[in-house]
Formats: structure tokens, C-alpha cells, sequence
């Protein structure tokens, strides 16, 4: 699993927040701690090729300055335009796909105050009814954790350099050309 | 100049390939790109291009011996 650098410099709360007790990125890991993880920290990376511990991740999602908490878990399905899935494979350049999530992750903490913003994206091979994304927002009120919540999953969907790989039971492949944004706004 | 393609490029070239002849732009790359492949024309349209500080646009000139990364349009999530 791949360790992430960026760590300190994105994640870290440079607004003056709050530090739980015996927390750090370190205890960000799942089980490993009995206070508050770190806010905006996830345990491998925001990209990750490992399965998503959604358990885990939504432990550092709570903060005591937040009144709620969004989680959006983005999972394989089944079908897609009639044909039927065998699994996703997906692709990342990895340091730019690294780089631009934590970019996107702080505009969004700065853009509506969040007090948390986590997202992890798998790569790798993807099982049916797995999760292939996460992105948990925590704000003061559910309005800001909704919205920017929403805007992070677009924005990682559109911009990241991540690829998906649908492989169908026939044997056939596609890559990419699938997102639905505009028709599911 | 070392090229490394991803994604459905991968259709067309192989992940990683090296030009030889001097290239000093995005237009010129992907000129020098169609003429490995020409079928590549419509996806290589929508690819964005980065090195490894980060995404370049057009007014970027290549450094000799820099390593290219052409982004095909995401599709995550």
C-alpha cells in the first residue's frame, strides 16, 4: 500500500483547528488509537490500491467542531449499459492523481470551512460491490458537507488522472466514457 | 523524449515509448504521435499533457530528455 508524502502538507489543519488528544496521522489508522484520528488524513494515501476501509475512514471523520458528516462511497455495480461487469480495473498516474486530490480536497476544506475532507481512490482491480472511491465531508451543518461533498467526488471523477477499466463477462473491455454527471444533475 | 501514455492510449501505443527527433511542444508531440498511429487523432484531442512538475498547457517548451505524460479524459469514481 502506497504511502503518501503529502500527508503533512495538505492534510494538516493550518486553520487553527483542533488536535485530538494522542492523534496523528499515525492514529488515523483503524483501531489503532482511542481518540479522534486526524482530521483529513486517511491511513494509505488518497490513492490506494488496497481495499477501502470505509469503516476506518469514516472513525477520522468525526470532529468536535462538526454537527454532521457525509460519507459518499462510490461502488462497482453489477450492469453497465446492458452488459454485464466482471470487475473494474482502474489506472492512476499516481503522484499527479495524488497531488491533484489533495489540491482538490483542500480548495474544498477552504471553499466551505469543512473540519474534515477525506477522499481515497482504489486502483488496481475492483471487485463487484466494492468501493472504489470514498470522500467524507464533516462541516457545522449538513448544507456545506452535502455540497462540497458532491463538488470533490466531480471534481475527482473529471479532473483526476484516474482511468477506469470496465472488463464484462463476455470477455470484452472498455475504458472510461462513463460518467453520468449530466445526467443525473 | 520519453512519452508515457495510460488508459485507452494504451489501444494505440505502448505505455511508454521514446521519440528521437526534436520536439519542443504539445502540437508538435502530438503530430509526431498521429505518425505512429493516426487512428489515435480523436482521443489524443482530448488528452491533457503534463510533466513531472504538474500539468503544461500549450505555451510550454519541452526540456530535452523530459519525460511526457499524456492524460487521457479521467473516468474514476
Amino acid at each position: 500500500m502506497r504511502q503518501s508524502s503529502l500527508f503533512p502538507q495538505v492534510a494538516g489543519d493550518s486553520g487553527g483547528g483542533w488536535a485530538a488528544p494522542g492523534s496523528g496521522p499515525d492514529s488515523a489508522v483503524p483501531g489503532s488509537g482511542s481518540g479522534w484520528a486526524a482530521q483529513s488524513v486517511g491511513p494509505a494515501g488518497w490513492v490506494v490500491d488496497q481495499p477501502i476501509d470505509l469503516v476506518g475512514l469514516l472513525a477520522g471523520g468525526h470532529h468536535p467542531a462538526a454537527g454532521a458528516v457525509v460519507l459518499f462511497s462510490g461502488e462497482v455495480r453489477e450492469s453497465n449499459r446492458g452488459k454485464k461487469v466482471a470487475f473494474l480495473e482502474y489506472e492512476a498516474h499516481v503522484p499527479l492523481a495524488e497531488k491533484m486530490v489533495a489540491e482538490i480536497l483542500a480548495e474544498a476544506r477552504e471553499r466551505w470551512n469543512l473540519t474534515v475532507a477525506i477522499a481515497q481512490h482504489r486502483i488496481g482491480r475492483v471487485e463487484i460491490g466494492e468501493t472504489a472511491v470514498v470522500v467524507i465531508t464533516a462541516s457545522a451543518h449538513r448544507n456545506e458537507a452535502y455540497i462540497a461533498n458532491r463538488h470533490i467526488i466531480d471534481r475527482i471523477k473529471h479532473e483526476a488522472p484516474i482511468w477506469k477499466c470496465e472488463h464484462y463477462l463476455d470477455g470484452t473491455k472498455e475504458w472510461g466514457n462513463n460518467c453520468n454527471c449530466q445526467v443525473a444533475m | 523524449m520519453k512519452i508515457h501514455v495510460y488508459a485507452g492510449l494504451k489501444d494505440y501505443f505502448l505505455p511508454e515509448f521514446e521519440l528521437t527527433e526534436e520536439v519542443l511542444n504539445i502540437d508538435q508531440l502530438k503530430v509526431c504521435m498521429l505518425a505512429i498511429n493516426d487512428q489515435a487523432g480523436k482521443l489524443l484531442a482530448a488528452c491533457r499533457f503534463a510533466v513531472e512538475e504538474g500539468f503544461i498547457d500549450n505555451t510550454y517548451k519541452f526540456k530535452a530528455h523530459e519525460t511526457v505524460i499524456v492524460v487521457p479524459p479521467s473516468s474514476g469514481g
